[in-house]
């Protein structure tokens, strides 16, 4: 059944059927060949119980914050504010990308509308102040990735609803290997442009006031990131309510730096709408096929599988890291993701990995394949910013950054502590 | 856009117009329902609160999803691994186009048809929620049902359409109705 769920999905999907729906013609196919009582009479109810839930609607609520402050022209002050501070690097303004796009992602939660906001802001900047293309365009593609691992990440709450574990915990343990690759773009960045300072453009100070001043457009990005984790974390609010005040919060902005208007709110509803259905239809798919493979015995299926391979937990990780970059070439983040938890999340927790961790492990390889080619939809999107220069400028780089990632691979496997620290720390009481 | 044109650009527009109010509607909805649940935050730190918050947005959730779908077809929203198609030329993109667009309407028919039974036992039980609101369910559950027929029924109109666009080689008009990416996603 395995095999037969591989090669079906992979076929599927290249024949460029909708992913939500190649999920379910997998969870008829499951039902019709190798189930033992029709399983498709639950599918109503499926659809409904899936879609009728509290939890989920967390990912309307955090799109629209996203882009009510994309859209009211929040972006691009922070851009600005973030260029004073950190531009006097190696690297400059290779640095505001990455910065900006870490704390878009911490806002918004979503990879692809980070980068093409960076994207749009930043690129007009490269030429001007004479900026090696490939590094430039290559940081926003791979500081949008970021979206998805730092909290709040609406991919983390799929992978917590698909796999039932806490939401709270997988945001908590997404915090730092998510700065931590922010950081590390930045240290990458500035190694090279220290080596070759030609690709770096120039690098510029500012004086204090200035700094200062700036300092005032980022204060209620950050304060509304405090306010959205922090209530979580305290206990005060479930992911859904804090994603609700984030949505007053981002209003709030919006209106006190002035880009409330009606065709602003218009925009960003369809764009919420548009975005939150194409989650949906994934989601309610995975768990049709997911309970479909369940009942028809995946479990002892996988097991069996296992214990003919011979392989060790270890063995078995890096046979999963493998498939997650190979697949990452061709299929992007949520649809990689929502495809294989219902096979890989049972096999690796049957091994005695923690899931939390391995949810964290996870984004990281789904984040890597937003930006390797042939198909990296972050690629996409800055090269669309573009309006000039090749392709592959944007691959090549790129590439440093996806070193960046698999480094943070291997830092989670040999230091699980890295993820699962905070959550062991913080959800005691 | 002049009046000569064809009788499926027509319906196209008609279909995008209709689902780009429900889309607005749909939208208004959620933003109602961040509301509540912020005022339900703020009465609960002042010792009450209405009650039932989580199970009204659990409602308002499954009705915009299920309206929602179609908006999101209309603006080729549906994630699509394209892979292969993009190798082919524009009558096999039209190809792909038109094949998968069938597989979706074929499945999106048959979900609907299977959400039929959930609705009708709730209506025949008169169910109620097993919680503190007793929501009737079949009143939450009628307008979800609803969507996923709306859905189904839009996604027939847009293939026929479609498909005849095709059959008329006009390739470029066909995939702006049923290609893969949005204009958006790669101006913005």
């Amino acid at each position: 059944m395995i095999w037969a769920i591989a090669v079906g999905l992979l076929g599927l999907l290249t024949l460029s059927i909708p992913v939500g729906i190649v999920l379910f013609l997998l969870g008829f196919g499951v039902d019709a060949f190798f189930s033992p009582f029709p399983l498709i009479r639950g599918l109503g109810n499926l659809v409904w119980s899936t879609s009728n839930n509290a939890t989920l609607i967390a990912i309307p609520f955090f799109v629209l914050l996203g882009e009510i402050l994309v859209r009211s022209g929040i972006a691009t002050r922070t851009y600005a504010a973030l260029d004073r501070w950190v531009s006097w690097m190696p690297g400059g303004l290779v640095h505001a990308n990455i910065a900006t796009a870490t704390m878009f992602s911490a806002t918004s939660g979503s990879s692809v509308a980070t980068a093409a906001t960076v994207a749009t802001v930043a690129m007009p900047q490269a030429e001007k102040l004479g900026y090696d293309p490939r590094l430039f365009s290559g940081a926003i593609a791979a500081g949008g990735t970021l979206g998805i691992m730092i909290p709040p990440s609406i991919n983390l709450i799929v992978y917590g609803f698909l796999t039932q574990t806490s939401i709270p915990q997988l945001f908590l343990a997404g915090l730092i290997p998510g700065i931590a690759l922010a950081i590390g773009f930045m240290l990458i960045t500035a190694t090279i442009c220290t080596m070759r300072p030609e690709l770096g453009g120039t690098r510029r100070t500012f004086p204090l006031a200035e700094m200062t001043r700036a300092l005032l457009h980022l204060v209620p990005i950050i304060l509304l990131f405090t306010v959205i984790i922090g209530t979580i974390y305290q206990g005060w609010a479930t992911p859904t309510e804090a994603a609700a005040v984030g949505v007053a919060g981002a209003v709030l902005i919006a209106a006190i730096f002035g880009g409330v208007s009606i065709r602003m709110f218009a925009e960003s509803i369809l764009g919420t709408v548009k975005i939150t259905s194409m989650i949906m239809l994934v989601v309610i798919g995975a768990s049709f096929l997911n309970f479909t493979l369940a009942s028809a015995g995946l479990g002892r299926e996988l097991q069996g599988l296992l214990d003919g391979l011979g392989l060790s937990p270890t063995g078995l990780m890096l046979v999963v890291v493998v498939i997650y970059i190979v697949l990452g070439f061709f299929i992007e983040t949520l649809s990689l993701m929502v495809v294989t938890i219902p096979i890989i999340v049972p096999l690796v927790v049957a091994q005695g990995f923690d899931p939390i961790w391995f949810g964290i492990l996870m984004i990281v390889l789904i984040e890597m394949a937003l930006i390797t080619p042939p198909v990296g939809l972050n690629l996409y999107v800055v090269q669309g910013a573009r309006k000039s220069g090749r392709m592959s400028e944007v691959m090549v780089g790129a590439v440093p950054y996806v070193i960046a990632m698999l480094i943070m691979v291997a830092l989670l496997i040999l230091f699980p502590s890295i993820a699962l620290y905070l959550p062991s720390v913080l959800s005691e009481g | 856009m002049t009046p000569e044109d064809p009788f499926e650009e027509k319906l196209l527009r008609t279909l995008r117009r209709l689902n780009h109010g429900i889309a607005l509607m749909t939208g208004v909805m959620l933003m109602v329902c961040a509301a509540l649940v912020l005022a339900d935050i703020v009465l609960r730190q002042l010792g009450s609160s209405f009650g039932g918050t989580d199970e009204i947005s659990g409602y308002v959730m499954a009705i915009a999803t299920s309206w929602g779908m179609a908006f999101t077809l209309l603006e080729l929203g549906h994630v699509r691994i394209d892979i292969l198609r993009r190798r082919t030329r524009q009558m096999g993109r039209a190809v792909f186009d038109l094949f998968s667009m069938l597989m979706l309407t074929g499945t999106v028919s048959l979900i609907s048809y299977k959400c039929w039974p959930v609705l009708e036992r709730s209506l025949a039980n008169s169910s109620r929620a097993n919680t503190p609101l007793e929501t009737p369910l079949a009143w939450v559950q009628a307008p979800w049902f609803a969507g996923w027929v709306w859905f189904a029924l839009m996604a027939w109109l847009t293939f026929i359409a479609a498909m005849m666009l095709v059959i008329n080689g006009r390739f470029v008009e066909a995939d702006a109705a049923i290609g893969c990416f949005g204009e958006e996603d790669l101006a913005q």
